[in-house]
């Protein structure tokens, strides 16, 4: 008897919890899961748009060949740039949101005034603004101009790598505009940190310098890495990418392959993120063990 | 050797000077302060560093709002670079007529605030789902919101174009609205993550004790959790409403020939038409002026909101276990 009525119990609860999922299932299962089936089925196909009807011949891997190794330059000239780009700004937006995050967790006056300041750029920096400030050159630092630096570059670096560096330093200005949420998760996840450890790291004689090393950074660790995910994340997905705008209605059956690869890329990446922070969670927990 | 002694004795006649030492002393507090995050010379380079990045966060918005109001002498006069020597407020007028601005406005205020709205309500509703509930095969649908995060919109596109295509929804809003409100649309899977990780940090009494009074499932939804969640849903109104209004991906799939459109869209046409009109010939001064009018018309109610929005937004992000 007693059993039955835990079971009943328990059944009661998953039926209220399917209640309350239900809804995002099933937007899940019409808007991601549906178009994104499709879109498979679409890569391997050629699609024909016709007034009345959409006529769908199978073609097999004919549109990934082609865009991989048939045609592949014209992924690759945008792929790779794009790729050593990103390589060069996740660190830089990294570091950026990590520094300004401590510092605006420090007290002094004007904190408040700053902090809605640095929040600005969550605002500005999905929109078509951004877009006409970089036209406006507003993304380029002016001592880059006054010291010749990209004169030097191209002189000193291997050339594959000298276009990106060039462009990240000429657009140096928009890569702090794209840090706002990651200085936002930073700053959120400092404050989880608790007070008491500061506090005894103080009276035990340790400064600053080597608080923030054995304290503050391993303490952030699952942030950086959620920031990681977020940046390489936002970055690959931006509307603006050189990539993701040659996906277009033009036509379907390529555009959803060119999707896919892309698609794979981005999942390799976060998964070597992932694989990345599993291990450095395991060293930490390992030597504070 | 003597000339060592003697500088010894030097040295210790200096420093056995008290007064003068105990001068060092205090400029050493003043300027390094107890410890070292204390001292003038600290603070001195915070406020550096603080003051030349707010810069750079400030000067393209300076730079708006100089240009934007500068008629045809301002612009040409070379001695005037930040400050114009007379207000001219016409380029608003034109960029705002050229933007078709009091519909466009009200389009945007409304797809935007009711996209916030239900996106806040669904994605609390599925991240409290996830956080407290009980369902088959969570696990499984856990691991697929993570998915939905990672994956771009863009490998979705092409089908949810034919989807809302022979639903008859393109070029309305529905296309936007509607997936928010079973907690999807822009970036819905961030929303129900950052709900989902504040709702698993709330005690596990909450429930009992609400239980306990005899509510039930819904109203325990609605009048406690709901309601608690309020510096996470700061969080996920600002963000939801500021992406929507400045979002221009969806809006250009989904209505690209509608009549009326959000002010996103119509900028774009705006600065198409002006490259036109510059290809053909037409070049004008007004042309910067005008489209810096114009982004500051789009920007501005934005920055309204975040205004009187910013002490509950940065309070919420302390609070909102916007991470976790």
């Amino acid at each position: 008897m007693k059993f039955t009525r835990r079971l009943e119990a328990q059944t009661l609860r998953k039926l209220e919890g399917s209640l309350f999922i239900a809804p995002w299932v099933i937007g899940f299962l019409t808007f991601v899961a549906f178009p994104l089936g499709f879109s498979l089925y679409m890569s391997f196909h050629q699609v024909k748009i016709t007034v009345s009807s959409v006529n769908y011949t199978f073609i097999g891997f004919q549109h990934y060949r082609e865009i991989l190794i048939a045609n592949g330059s014209l992924l690759y000239e945008q792929l790779f740039p794009f790729l050593r780009e990103s390589a060069m700004m996740i660190p830089i937006i990294l570091v950026f949101s990590l520094l300004v995050a401590i510092l605006l967790n420090l007290r002094f006056p004007g904190r408040t005034l700053f902090r809605v300041i640095f929040f600005l750029p969550v605002i500005f920096s999905s929109g078509q603004i951004v877009q006409e400030f970089i036209a406006q050159g507003e993304g380029s630092l002016s001592i880059m101009e006054t010291l010749r630096i990209d004169y030097y570059l191209r002189e000193y670096v291997p050339g594959a790598w000298a276009a990106p560096i060039q462009k990240v330093m000429e657009s140096f200005v928009l890569v702090l505009w794209y840090s706002g949420v990651q200085i936002l998760i930073f700053l959120a996840g400092r404050q989880t940190l608790p007070a008491a450890v500061y506090e005894a790291s103080r009276i035990d004689g340790s400064g600053p310098w080597n608080t923030f090393w054995k304290i503050t950074l391993p303490g952030l660790v699952p942030y950086i890495f959620l920031n990681l995910m977020y940046t390489v994340v936002d970055l690959f997905t931006f509307p603006s990418n050189p990539i993701v705008s040659m996906v277009n209605t033009t036509n379907y059956g390529s555009s959803s392959a060119l999707a896919w690869i892309y698609f794979s890329i981005i999942l390799t990446f976060v998964l070597l993120t992932l694989g990345l922070y599993s291990r450095v969670d395991k060293s930490l927990s390992g030597s504070r063990s | 050797m003597k000339i060592v002694e003697r500088g010894n004795e030097l040295a210790t006649r200096l420093y056995g000077d008290r007064k003068l030492r105990g001068n060092l002393e205090l400029l050493r507090y003043r300027v390094l302060g107890a410890e070292i995050d204390k001292g003038l010379l600290f603070k001195a380079v915070v406020y550096f560093i603080l003051i030349n990045v707010a810069f750079i966060y400030i000067k393209p918005i300076l730079y708006m709002v100089t240009t934007m109001v500068k008629d045809a002498k301002n612009i040409l006069d070379p001695s005037v670079i930040w400050v114009p020597r007379s207000l001219y407020w016409g380029h608003l007028q034109e960029a705002s007529e050229m933007l078709n601005y009091g519909r466009s406005f009200l389009i945007s205020v409304s797809l935007a605030s009711s996209v916030a709205v239900l996106q806040v309500v669904s994605c609390a509703i599925a991240g409290y789902a996830f956080a407290r509930l009980d369902f088959p095969f969570k696990k499984l649908w856990g691991a697929l919101l993570l998915f939905t995060f990672i994956m771009p919109p863009q490998i979705t596109i092409l089908p949810s174009i034919m989807l809302f295509k022979s639903f008859g929804w393109l070029n309305t809003f529905l296309p936007m609205v509607v997936p928010a409100l079973f907690g999807h649309g822009l970036k819905g899977a961030l929303f129900v993550i950052i709900y989902r990780s504040f709702y698993s940090t709330l005690p596990k009494e909450l429930d009992e004790a609400a239980r306990m009074d005899g509510a039930g499932p819904f109203r325990m939804f609605f009048r406690v959790m709901f309601p608690i969640a309020r510096s996470a849903t700061v969080v996920v109104v600002l963000f939801s409403f500021v992406w929507n209004w400045n979002d221009f991906y969806f809006p250009s799939l989904y209505m690209f020939t509608a009549e009326n459109v959000p002010l996103s869209i119509t900028l774009a046409r705006m600065a198409g038409e002006m490259k036109l009109a510059e290809g053909a010939g037409e070049i004008t001064v007004y042309a910067e002026a005008i489209k810096m009018a114009a982004s500051f018309l789009i920007i501005m109610p934005l920055l309204v909101v975040y205004l009187f929005a910013q002490r509950w937004f940065i309070e919420g992000v302390e609070r909102s276990g916007l991470v976790e």
